[in-house]
């Protein structure tokens, strides 16, 4: 392959053709984010490429927003931002807790479920999250109609831990797999409790996976649009669902400067796993 | 017993089992059915497992109640059997939305195919860590970053006064802006962005195994890069681009932030017209039965795809 592509002997049309449908791929994939980054500090108040003047102004509009600061709407940004991160956390943290006893028995058993569970976990993965986001709808209201109950925040974050499930069994499986059963045994043998050897020996090696783990669950939860758009209510709704709602009419700066700020965030916290995992974690 | 009848993979965990005698004993059969006195090796297995079946508990209910309220007799409640909702499906509202879908999900398919194949030989290619890395993170982007955020982006990119529109005039191809926001333009080129990475790995991972001898045999007995690349590569990676292609294909047939945001009100892709049984028309055993559909389309597609693939290796080791 390599050959083919980079030999200076045989080069010619082949090697042009191909490197220009490579760029034109790549220039693809990043065409929305390099244009909503460059449009975020723009200084004019109109949206025409390329911006003839450059601001911070949309920054300060959009801290302003965040902070709750001349809203509009029946819920304000800030709000919608606070539960966000809520759900996130939620979503990250319940997922962790899941997730790392269940890699241990994975990987410390030897039995045929094993396969079975596996492919359980990985079933929120390939469900159209249209399909999802209705069935999970249909289930609250139903829940709601029978017995009164209100999920609150939870009628976001259970559906966000069903779709991180699967990504995070599978950073903690990974960092499971590298635990060598001896440490564990000679810990046991040396008086400590199973479940003392686990907790104390087992789960410290695992930790670059299980930060892995809880990074990959928040950015799941929190750039969720699909299913939250069909879950959210008055008194819920994510920062993805307040930036629709702003944007159904029209698109303004301030929302991209919002959007340039949620994919800072999303690359750094992307960067950190990178550099944790050491390119081992897994996002599919 | 279980152990004797357990699978070469296990043979590797074994050696260390045997150590264990005690674990061995207890391990092999974990369902807490298979004898009335559970072990508590079993009962510990057991409840590591049970907090997050607990929470997968509520997707498989979703799930459950969906196939449920498709074949209710009413349109706001699970009550009595019937197949009316499926039989609705047949309107032309939904048929143009399952022949547009469709129609959407194979051209974005072929056209992320055509990219991904030459992206992922340029990555193979690539022998500097820091741009494999670089190429990486930016096949990467459009899995990682919010839909809704990379739609704001297309907006600007292929609106009438965008980065496309403005390019193409000052260049003087076009004299008017071409309108390729709110129609299927628009959310094809949405559909190829959002996807592009799950073409894209997959085709990596099977370029990776073909063997370069091949091609120097290849090479060396005249063919062009063309020709190789015709008449060899691709039919090595045959099975991959099957399989790559199924996923992009299921993938881009259930999209919903895509066609809604790009799409306007014109192209109702099967998610928005799903979508629009829950909210304006309040017809929830329609959007049920209309949420099956879509899942067997995918699922069809998956199935006729690994049998295509699996023909496919079954024919290359045949000759």
């Amino acid at each position: 392959m390599s050959a083919a592509l980079w030999s200076r002997t045989n080069a010619g049309s082949f090697r042009v053709a191909m490197l220009a449908m490579a760029g034109v791929g790549l220039l693809v994939a990043a065409l929305p984010v390099l244009v909503i980054v460059i449009m975020s500090f723009s200084g004019d108040a109109g949206l025409e490429f390329p911006p003839r003047s450059l601001s911070l102004r949309w920054y300060s509009s959009a801290f302003d927003v965040l902070r709750g600061e001349g809203s509009d709407s029946t819920v304000s940004a800030f709000e919608a931002m606070t539960t966000s991160f809520m759900v996130g956390a939620v979503t990250m943290i319940a997922s962790v807790l899941a997730c790392v006893p269940l890699a241990y028995a994975l990987v410390r058993s030897t039995g045929r479920w094993r396969h079975g569970v596996q492919l359980l976990f990985t079933l929120p993965l390939v469900f159209p999250l249209v399909v999802l986001g209705v069935a999970y709808l249909l289930l609250a209201e139903t829940l709601a109609q029978r017995t009164g109950v209100e999920l609150g925040l939870w009628r976001l974050a259970i559906p966000h831990i069903a779709l991180a499930l699967p990504f995070v069994l599978r950073n903690c499986l990974s960092a499971m797999q590298g635990v060598g059963r001896d440490l564990e045994e000679a810990a046991m043998s040396l008086g400590a409790s199973p479940l003392r050897a686990a907790v104390d020996v087992v789960v410290p090696l695992m930790k670059p996976g299980i930060l892995a783990g809880l990074i990959f669950a928040f950015i799941i939860s929190f750039n969720e649009f699909t299913v939250s758009f069909f879950m959210y209510t008055i008194d819920v709704r994510t920062l993805p669902i307040w930036m629709y709602s702003r944007t159904v009419s029209s698109l303004d700066p301030t929302t991209l400067a919002i959007s340039t700020l949620i994919i800072g965030l999303d690359v750094a916290l992307i960067a950190w796993v990178d550099k944790l995992v050491a390119g081992k974690g897994r996002l599919f | 017993m279980q152990t004797a009848t357990t699978s070469g993979a296990a043979l590797v965990t074994r050696r260390a089992d045997a150590r264990r005698p005690a674990l061995t004993a207890a391990m092999p059969s974990a369902s807490p059915r298979a004898s009335p006195r559970v072990s508590p090796r079993k009962r510990a297995t057991l409840l590591l497992v049970l907090p997050a079946v607990v929470l997968l508990l509520p997707f498989l209910a979703a799930v459950l109640f969906i196939l449920r309220y498709s074949v209710s007799a009413e349109s706001q409640a699970i009550n009595g059997w019937s197949l009316a909702h499926y039989g609705a499906l047949f309107e032309p509202f939904f048929l143009r939305s399952v022949l547009l879908t469709l129609k959407l999900a194979t051209l974005s398919t072929v056209i992320c195919m055509a990219l991904a194949v030459p992206i992922a030989m340029l990555m193979a290619a690539l022998a500097q860590p820091v741009w494999r890395r670089v190429v990486t993170s930016l096949v990467l982007l459009p899995m990682i970053l919010n839909l809704l955020i990379q739609s704001y982006g297309w907006m600007m990119v292929l609106g009438p006064t965008g980065v496309a529109n403005s390019v193409l005039m000052q260049a003087g191809l076009i004299e008017r802006p071409l309108s390729l926001l709110f129609n299927e333009v628009g959310v094809l080129v949405g559909l190829v962005q959002t996807a592009l990475p799950l073409a894209v790995f997959p085709v990596l991972g099977a370029m990776r195994v073909i063997s370069q001898e091949y091609l120097e045999a290849a090479g060396s007995m005249g063919a062009t890069p063309w020709r190789s690349f015709f008449d060899v590569t691709l039919p090595l990676l045959k099975p991959g681009l099957i399989s790559a292609a199924s996923i992009v294909f299921a993938y881009n047939a259930s999209a919903f932030a895509v066609p809604l945001l790009l799409g306007g009100r014109k192209v109702q892709m099967m998610g928005v017209a799903i979508r629009d049984m829950i909210s304006p028309m309040f017809d929830w055993g329609g959007a049920a039965a209309a949420g099956v559909a879509l899942i067997l389309i995918t699922l069809v597609t998956m199935m006729v795809a690994t049998w295509l693939a699996t023909r496919a290796v079954q024919l290359k080791e045949a000759r």
